[in-house]
């Protein structure tokens, strides 16, 4: 069902606008320059980044810290399993992809681990790339109280995930 | 943001002297070139969401769809434009409806328009951005896909368990976020009282709450 959401749109928003005289192709154009001026400003912020987040993964760092949370999060109910996921989450959409993959090969993709993390990955989204990424384009340098709220509210999402997938 | 980069590259180098020294350069690069590959991916996504949200403002349904959630969004977002509804409107129905790539450039508009000049985030701005990171999304399709990849007996299972868990963090952020506009905005009030005698201080306190 959800597969036929977005062409059908797409399609019935380009029929719209040629009853209603839009110029599609001129829009066409006009969005795909538009783009190239976004990302332009966009990529300085992606780039430094995931410089710093390839380099958190890949020296281990990651898994030494999971290590240390990880009586916190057994306390919280969180399967020690999840700790790597819980810190990769809101700093890499891709990493934690690929870390909910080898959960799905360790445990069994049904396992109540790998249920966890499947909901904990699909209702919370990369903190410090919505920070930086929207932010880009304007003035702002300080975002306050901005990301701390966020990672609280993602990590009571994740609490709830797993209590849910207990339950349910 | 300073402060969470430059720990994060240290304790990392740290980690990476001890364990592997000669990695350390390449593992910038791949990063570094990750962030590229990902750019062109984006240019592709944005160019097509861009030219349909252009279309989408030429046949007037960003402003319908504004009037439809405007109870909504008016109350969550006191004191924004009409341009900034409508492109919070247009974010929150993307994202809900999964479309990530359609998301992001509106999401990047409407904080455009909530910006007031100063180098500090506004308390709209930083709700705004409290929503987008919880994740609203009603299916989530891709790990949908890939559950279904790895052999799943009930791929879309996660789907409810995903709602409650996302409605939850949402409303937790949106709270949360309320809280600390009210006690910023309450602390600023306090200072601007408290400090008479640093008139330079004040105005540059009272110009942050405009």
């Amino acid at each position: 069902m959800s597969k036929y959401i977005l062409p059908v749109f797409i399609g019935l928003v380009i029929l719209a606008a040629f009853i209603k005289k839009v110029p599609v192709y001129d829009n066409f154009v006009k969005g795909s320059k538009e783009s190239i001026s976004l990302i332009l400003s966009i990529f300085p912020y992606i780039c430094a980044v995931l410089i710093a987040v390839e380099l958190f993964s890949l020296s281990g760092l990651n898994s030494y810290l999971a290590k240390i949370m990880s009586p916190v999060l057994t306390f919280l109910g969180i399967p020690d399993e999840l700790c790597e996921l819980l810190i990769i989450r809101p700093l890499s959409g891709n990493g934690s992809l690929a870390l909910l993959e080898g959960i799905y090969k360790t445990h069994g993709v049904d396992s109540y681990v790998s249920r966890c993390a499947s909901v904990i990955v699909g209702a919370s989204e990369t903190v410090f790339y919505v920070g930086t990424v929207y932010f880009s384009t304007t003035k702002v340098k300080r975002l306050r109280y901005a990301i701390p709220i966020s990672l609280v509210a993602c990590y009571v999402g994740a609490i709830m995930a797993c209590l849910i997938c207990r339950i349910m | 943001m300073n402060l969470v980069f430059t720990v994060m590259i240290i304790a990392s180098l740290i980690m990476i002297i001890v364990v592997s020294p000669e990695s350390a350069f390449s593992i910038m690069i791949s990063g570094a070139s990750s962030a590229l590959k990902l750019a062109f991916t984006l240019i592709a996504i944005y160019a097509i969401w861009l030219s349909v949200l252009g279309l989408m403002e030429g046949i007037g349904l960003n402003k319908a769809m504004n009037k439809l959630f405007r109870p909504i969004t008016k109350r969550l977002f006191k004191g924004e434009s009409d341009l900034a509804l409508e492109y919070i409107t247009l974010n929150f129905s993307a994202n809900l409806l999964g479309m990530g790539g359609a998301a992001t450039p509106l999401g990047i508009k409407a904080m455009e328009c909530m910006e007031d000049g100063s180098d500090k985030a506004t308390d709209n701005m930083i709700l705004f951005m409290v929503i987008n990171s919880t994740s609203i999304q009603l299916i989530p399709a891709t790990i949908i896909g890939l559950r279904a990849a790895a052999g799943s007996n009930a791929a879309s299972d996660i789907i409810l368990p995903s709602l409650i868990a996302t409605v939850i963090s949402t409303v937790t952020g949106v709270i949360l976020a309320k809280v600390f506009a009210f006690i910023t905005k309450k602390e600023r009030k306090k200072d601007s009282v408290v400090l008479p005698k640093a008139p330079l201080f004040a105005k540059i306190k009272s110009r942050g709450k405009a």
